[in-house]
């Protein structure tokens, strides 16, 4: 599997602050160059969790298996090293951050995950026409980032910088949720614009409608924290007919409580 | 020091300052022989220990003022002491900081020579900022006596900027500024410290606003060992608005010591205090903050903000926010204080954008200071902010 983007191990996630709380139970996940995966599931059954455990964040703890990214093993690796490597995570909820622009951010970004100052020419052509692929505004770039923006707004944001980080693995974190649909589309749509040959995506998604915009090659169902089924596209359209019910019925595995924020 | 202080009045006179200044500085020195040093046991001093600060050892040394910035006809920005014959000067100096209040004070009144006078006449709207720079860095051990009178008539308008650098050596600043806001007068100060990293600084600056006047007051305090500053406004006249702001960037042992009085004197005044500190290292920052609103000041409009952002385990914070009103008609009176970390969430934002923690500890801490720029019409300050926020914490201990 020397060619996966993303290669993840039995991967087992705890609640840094209640460890007691295991939220991801053994997943095995791989996407390659140019994939892109949906990973769905009711709520609380672990996706926001298992793509934040990927992305490194701390509020979340690694109790078993292995994250391998580019074919290197990153489970101890920081946050920040995973970013400039490449890994790219699209959040559920982005935080405001007020008195910083999107300005400053990109340009940190930009120059964290290129290791290299970017000439401030360059820097603001890559933006603008970056702006222009979303079919964003230019004072958009000037506003603190996240604060006061609108729900549509923010998943936009995400994407803006999805699209000047260039990476090889987006994560995208219930990107749909909070979007009426024609805020959907263009986001849909700024993604799809986005899309190279050498980045994998991973979607996750409670609900199918993000994948009528964006077509999976795989989708994967997890329930409990483990991945319980995998299949093609008809496995969501399936899910949007008739809900998770008949994939847990056919598993014997009866619902769990929803879990907050997991 | 005393000893110099009792030689003022005799020296102003060799130097052929009148005859009124020479016997106000004698006034100030004795005032300063005969009151006593602050004492912990009490606000506003409780923060903040003297002790290790020997001050007979900080003989007094005078540091020429410079002056850029044009004014209209009638207008004056320049010397203090050039400018002692006018009646402008000998009405309003010590008007507002008497020497009898306190030794920092006296001290000042009796020692300070080089100071600037900065007069706006009636209607007089200067179009530059009024640039003011003192630079102590050639000084060895010693101790400056800064003094800034700001007259800025009915319907004035000036920002003013004062940049304060100084070098390696001990430098023990005292500091007194006064603010006369003539009726819908606007005046914006800038305190800009780029002390070094031995000067302790004691400043006062106090305001009197008649009706409708403005007045915008913005610290940077990045540099020093110790800084203690005191910004009190009295809202006089109805309808007068002031701002008070201030940012703490502090690493080592560096000590922040803010106090604050919002003195709401007349109908409908509005008051709006925010003092930030980002400490690094064992900083300490302090705020003691008082708004007031007299019985008559129906219809008054304050806030109070202190807000400390400790960015390692040793540094601390401390916010003693206090409130004094005599009237229920207001329209709100409010405080508001907090001490702890960054913001968990957005670090790991940053991080998780490959930002490493110190460079998104650079960025979060900008972003924190960024309010403090307020409405000062000074282009760029906010990039150059930025900067001296991003070279400090480049070396700080997080």
């Amino acid at each position: 599997m020397s060619d996966a983007i993303l290669d993840v191990r039995g991967l087992e996630v705890s609640v840094t602050a209640h460890p007691e709380i295991k939220i991801v139970r053994g997943v095995d996940l791989v996407v390659r160059p140019g994939e892109i995966h949906a990973l769905m599931g009711p709520n609380g059954s672990g996706k926001s969790t298992l793509a934040s455990a990927i992305a490194g964040s701390p509020a979340y703890r690694v109790d078993g298996g292995q994250v391998f990214f580019k074919g290197e093993d990153i489970t101890a690796w920081r946050p920040d090293q995973r970013a400039r490597a490449g890994m790219f995570l699209s959040f559920q909820y982005p935080t405001a951050i007020p008195g910083v622009t999107m300005v400053n951010l990109l340009r940190a970004a930009l120059k964290a995950r290129r290791g290299a100052d970017v000439p401030a020419r360059e820097f603001l052509a890559e933006m603008r026409a970056t702006l222009e692929q979303l079919k964003m505004d230019e004072s958009f770039a000037r506003r603190y980032v996240n604060d006061g923006f609108s729900g549509g707004e923010k998943k936009r944001a995400e994407i803006l910088q999805l699209g000047m980080m260039r990476p090889e693995l987006a994560i995208l974190d219930e990107t749909d949720s909070g979007l009426d649909v024609d805020a959907l589309r263009t986001v849909a749509e700024g993604v799809n614009a986005l899309r190279r040959p050498e980045m994998g995506i991973l979607i996750i998604t409670h609900y199918q409608r993000i994948l009528d915009y964006i077509r999976p090659d795989v989708v994967h169902v997890l329930v409990g924290g483990r991945i319980v089924r995998s299949g093609g596209p008809e496995l969501a359209q399936q899910i949007e007919r008739n809900g998770y019910d008949p994939i847990l019925q056919e598993l014997g595995l009866t619902r769990e409580p929803a879990k907050a924020g997991a | 020091m005393t000893q110099a202080i009792e030689a003022a009045g005799a020296e102003a006179r060799e130097r052929g300052e009148p005859d009124w200044l020479a016997t106000r500085r004698e006034d100030a020195a004795r005032a300063y022989a005969s009151l006593p040093a602050p004492t912990p046991a009490l606000r506003p001093w409780r923060y903040t220990d003297l002790t290790g600060l020997d001050f007979a050892s900080f003989a007094p040394a005078h540091v020429p003022l410079q002056v850029t910035g044009t004014l209209a006809a009638g207008g004056y920005a320049g010397s203090l002491a050039a400018a002692g014959d006018r009646e402008v000067v000998r009405t309003h100096l010590g008007s507002l900081l008497p020497p009898t209040e306190g030794k920092f004070l006296a001290a000042n009144a009796a020692q300070w020579r080089d100071g600037v006078l900065v007069h706006l006449p009636r209607g007089a709207a200067a179009a530059a900022p009024i640039v003011v720079t003192l630079d102590a860095s050639a000084l060895a051990q010693a101790a400056i006596y800064p003094r800034l009178l700001i007259v800025a008539e009915e319907r004035s308008e000036a920002t003013i900027v004062l940049r304060l650098t100084s070098g390696d050596a001990p430098l023990v600043v005292i500091g007194a500024i006064e603010v006369i806001g003539g009726p819908a007068s606007r005046v914006r100060l800038l305190i800009d410290d780029g002390w070094g990293g031995a000067t302790s600084d004691f400043t006062w600056v106090r305001a009197r606003l008649e009706r409708d006047a403005d007045l915008q007051v913005a610290a940077l305090a990045i540099g020093g060992a110790l800084f203690k500053q005191t910004v009190e406004v009295e809202l006089a006249g109805e309808g007068a608005t002031s701002a008070i702001r201030a940012v703490a960037l502090g690493d080592g042992t560096q000590h922040f010591d803010f106090v604050t009085l919002q003195d709401h004197v007349a109908p409908r005044t509005t008051s709006v205090v925010e003092v930030k500190a980002a400490l690094a290292g064992a900083a300490r920052s302090v705020y003691y903050g008082i708004t007031r609103v007299a019985a008559e000041a129906i219809g008054a409009d304050a806030d109070q903000a202190n807000y400390n952002l400790l960015l390692s385990g040793s540094a601390k914070a401390d916010s003693d926010p206090v409130l004094e009103i005599l009237t229920a008609n207001i329209v709100r009176c409010g405080h508001h204080a907090t001490v702890g970390p960054v913001d968990q969430e957005a670090l790991f934002y940053l991080e998780s954008r490959g930002l490493d923690r110190r460079t998104a500890l650079q960025l979060l801490v900008a972003g924190f200071f960024h309010s403090v720029v307020g409405e000062l019409p000074l282009p760029g300050l906010a990039e150059q902010l930025d900067d001296r926020v991003a070279a400090k914490l480049a070396t700080a201990a997080l």
